[in-house]
């Protein structure tokens, strides 16, 4: 390792780090007695588990009717929820296959913690189109497969099946590669680790030794699946914006859906790896690994896909007025002026504006800031697919089908506990699993660890070319 | 290392004869006496919009670079910093048509088409009535000039800091933060005001039609002929021994660039088009349905050029790498992505003849007949040079304009240092491993 870098750069590793300490440092979490946060933040997140359980089983015994959902506005939390999740997920394959084939090195730090909140949060999307449909007893209709039930197939012809084979077949890639990137971390902490655990961990790095093949069949696996992952990144959510910009309801036929989709996917799914990510790096110190240029990056980021987003918004409502067509200039009409305003006001603020503090570095590099920023980002986020979907449905065609919605308490246990869902299985994670690649942060050591490179830089190049 | 271009008499000369071709072709066509030069004007507008917006991606991508702390790039930029500057020229080109839209020279936009928002006139459009708050000659020629005004400002800026910095010996690389600051400005500007300047110079040719997608696939289109442009011109410079800088490696990530966002290309191409074939909305099929019916080699050969082709050519490792495939796939995708920008133009303007006075819907099959052939040519299922596909002399006009551009890269190539040697990343952009 030779890289050349300019001295402009920020080191991605502080602390002086050498190999051993990294271990020490990334292996420990796994080690220890959990603190008092983390079994405080355990049984919150559990109990919102618990009474997301409650509520879908209410949801199951009961019927659908348990929601306040009607015959004009057909999906409300439910799939807002969905494609909030969907969303969610799409940070960290981003940031391990696109950032990979990119070369960014600053993957690293976050590359770990982001595809495990991709995974948690596609289980926590996949639970929505389940229970929405009613009779969740028979969603295994959703398949294709010869069946007893006579020419009964599914329709292929409908985004929403397109919608299983792109979420399952996102779901498969984005684990496997999750996955690889652990077996040479897990087999770190086996060879740490004594008695039970021992043999727990022996299981899961599949028999990993370390040997120069293993790591050569690792590196071209990584990259394979990075590949594969690289175009799933972007058709994923394509496919969900498909379930409504192939309809021909003014507000959701609108070609620019697919893109800006990925766009505001990326957008949530960066906001999310940050507000975890800040609450991880300080409580398992993990500072010189998530550095503040880490952040940063982020929050540009951030920036850029929120700024994509305003683009793709302001473009919408101008095509609207420009195309003429009276119910597509309504739904607009409708959107920022009708009953829900308050949703479109709180999008536009949450997604285009506040991001936009992000211009000043001392922002982007203030972590309370941050910290709020992301949050805000989320509930704008989640803002905006309510407002596509509960505020277009909210006024039909007909004026005599114009309704309002508003979710029952059992809609609202189903949300809070995926957040639950998600939270617990982040939280075991952490336990479980070095949150930080450990393999992939000491490959770059010798390019952005701060003794090599930067302003401080001790160890200086001999080469000079 | 030579890093300083000459511009000899000889390369001059050959493309000054380019340029003599495409002047040669353009008075041909204006003279071959079709109703209203439709044939003349539309080329001027198809070669005048794919270079001034190759030039604008030029730009931003320099300015996307940057800000993403991007260093491989840099022993190229200067190139990228040439044809930003052809922006010059493009608003140049582009004020011609805004002239003429005034002068009632050519009827390239039906929104321009005299007293179509009128309601008492025999030309009267409501549809476009409604838009022509946006669609008139007054902001056409307003939003042009601010908007590529804009453009040019900040690559004049852009490059006068960066030619500033090859003589800045201080070491705190003022001039490079100062860049980082103009670049990050440009970004939303630029991303905002291309959008606008699509909509008014292309896709208001079919001036019923609308899509939200349409400005970023015009300008995915754009940025690809950018990059096969940039493969092009380094790959001869290279053969005259420049660019030493630039290894096997840079060819292998510009031939990735290419390769991506053919795909990105597609991908758009792709939602535009499925969204609109699935939900069969009269008013929106109609742009494809004419493409289909009356441009089917072009309408099919778009996605072969631009997407098949370069996908099988550039997916391996080694054709990236390989000069000889990487500039076939880049002259493949060049051309591919004109003929993108012909499918755009010509079926609209062509369909505009219609609205002519006097060009009432009654002389539909009457082609060749006294309203030219540009209007008669949408109806016959036989392919018509310059209407329904290019014909020579909109090749000899492309290869005109083509010459042109770089006359102008050249230029300013030679007017400063090929590599920008106090850039803080010239040494990552010298030692550049892919």
């Amino acid at each position: 390792m030779s890289a050349v870098v300019s001295k402009i750069r920020e080191p991605l590793v502080t602390g002086s780090k050498t190999y051993h300490q990294i271990t020490e440092d990334l292996v420990g979490p796994t080690e220890k007695t959990p603190s008092v946060e983390w079994i405080i933040g355990f049984i919150i997140a559990l109990s919102c588990l618990g009474f997301g359980v409650f509520s879908i089983a209410w949801t199951i015994w009961f019927g659908i009717g348990s929601w306040d959902l009607n015959r004009t506005i057909g999906w409300g939390w439910d799939i807002t929820n969905f494609v909030w999740w969907v969303g969610i997920g799409h940070a960290g394959t981003l940031i391990s296959a696109i950032l990979l084939l990119f070369r960014q090195k600053w993957r690293t730090g976050v590359n770990r913690a982001a595809e495990a909140m991709t995974i948690f949060a596609v289980i926590c999307a996949a639970l929505f189109p389940g229970i929405h449909v009613g009779r969740a007893w028979v969603v295994f209709f959703f398949f294709p497969y010869p069946n007893t039930r006579g020419p009964l197939w599914v329709n292929f012809n409908s985004p929403l099946l397109w919608d299983l084979f792109a979420i399952s077949t996102y779901f498969t890639v984005s684990l496997l590669f999750w996955y690889t990137g652990l077996v040479p971390d897990f087999a770190t902490v086996r060879d740490r680790a004594k008695g039970i655990r021992k043999k727990l961990y022996d299981v899961l790095a599949f028999g990993w030794t370390g040997s120069a093949k293993h790591w050569q069949r690792w590196e071209s696996l990584s990259l394979i699946l990075a590949g594969l992952a690289t175009p799933l990144v972007l058709s994923v959510h394509t496919i969900v914006s498909f379930d409504f910009a192939t309809s021909v309801i003014p507000g959701w036929h609108t070609t620019i859906f697919p893109p800006y989709f990925v766009a505001g996917a990326i957008f949530s799914g960066f906001a999310m790896v940050l507000t975890l990510m800040i609450i991880t790096r300080k409580i398992l110190n993990l500072q010189d690994y998530i550095t503040i240029a880490h952040i940063e990056s982020m929050n540009k980021v951030i920036l850029l896909t929120g700024s994509m987003v305003g683009v793709a918004y302001l473009t919408e409502l101008f095509v609207a007025w420009y195309s003429g067509y009276v119910y597509e200039q309504f739904a607009f009409y409708n959107r920022a002026l009708g009953p829900y305003w308050w949703s479109y006001f709180g999008m536009m603020t949450c997604n285009v504006i506040t991001p936009q503090f992000f211009w000043s570095k001392k922002i982007r590099r203030n972590l309370n800031w941050t910290f709020a920023l992301s949050i805000v980002v989320n509930i704008g986020m989640w803002f905006e697919r309510f407002v596509i979907i509960a505020t277009t449905l909210a006024r039909d065609y007909l004026p005599s089908s114009w309704s309002y919605y508003v979710p029952t308490w059992v809609e609202v246990g189903i949300y809070i506990g995926t957040i639950g869902i998600f939270f617990t299985f982040y939280l075991l994670f952490t336990r479980i699993a070095p949150v930080v690649a450990i393999a992939e942060i000491k490959s770059i050591l010798k390019a952005g660890g701060n003794q090599y490179v930067g302003e401080n830089a001790t160890h200086h190049k001999e080469h000079a070319h | 290392m030579n890093n300083n271009f000459t511009f000899e008499g000889k390369q001059k000369s050959i493309l000054l004869s380019g340029i003599g071709l495409g002047i040669v072709c353009m008075v041909l066509t204006f003279f071959m006496g079709d109703h209203g030069a439709v044939r003349f004007w539309s080329n001027f507008l198809h070669n005048s919009v794919f270079f001034t917006g190759i030039a604008y991606t030029a730009l931003f991508v320099i300015a996307a670079f940057t800000t993403a702390y991007a260093g491989w790039f840099i022993v190229i930029k200067r190139i990228w910093e040439a044809i930003s500057l052809f922006l010059v020229v493009g608003l140049v080109l582009m004020m011609v048509i805004a002239v003429g839209l005034w002068m009632g020279y050519h009827d390239l936009y039906h929104w321009g088409i005299h007293g179509v928002a009128d309601v008492n006139s025999e030309t009267y459009d409501a549809l476009i009535a409604g838009k022509s708050a946006f669609l008139n000659k007054g902001w056409y020629t307003f939003g042009t000039l601010a908007i590529v005004g804009s453009w040019i400002f900040f690559a004049q800026k852009l490059r006068s800091l960066s030619v500033a910095e090859d003589d800045y010996t201080v070491g705190d690389y003022g001039i490079h933060k100062k860049i980082k600051v103009w670049t990050a400005v440009f970004l939303p500007i630029g991303a905002f005001t291309s959008s606008a300047i699509i909509w008014l110079w292309v896709m208001s040719v079919d001036s019923h039609w609308y899509s939200t997608l349409y400005a970023w696939y015009a300008t995915a289109s754009w940025w690809v002929s950018c990059l096969c442009l940039t493969i092009l011109i380094i790959l001869y410079l290279k053969s005259k021994n420049y660019l030493q800088g630039v290894t096997v490696e840079h060819m292998h990530d510009l031939g990735k660039l290419t390769f991506a966002f053919s795909i990105f290309w597609t991908y758009l191409w792709f939602s535009q088009f499925m969204l609109i074939w699935y939900s069969n909305v009269g008013e929106e099929t109609i742009y494809f349905r004419e493409r289909m019916d009356n441009y089917p080699v072009l309408f099919w050969g778009n996605l072969a050029l631009n997407f098949i082709l370069p996908f099988f050519i550039l997916m391996r490792n080694d054709t990236k790498r390989k000069m000889g495939s990487l500039a076939i796939a880049a002259l493949v995708v060049l051309f591919g992505h004109w003929i993108d920008f012909f499918l755009m133009l010509k079926p609209g303007i062509l369909h505009t003849q219609h609205y002519l006075p006097g060009n009432h819907g009654e002389a539909h099959h009457d082609a060749g007949g006294h309203e030219g052939a540009g209007h008669g040519a949408e109806h016959v299922s036989d392919a018509v040079a310059g209407f329904t596909m290019p014909g020579l002399l909109e090749i000899g006009t492309f290869i005109g304009f083509l010459c042109l551009f770089l006359f102008v890269v050249y230029t300013h190539i030679s007017k400063a240092s090929l590599l920008p040697k106090n850039d803080p990343y010239v040494e990552e952009s010298l030692h550049h491993h892919s």
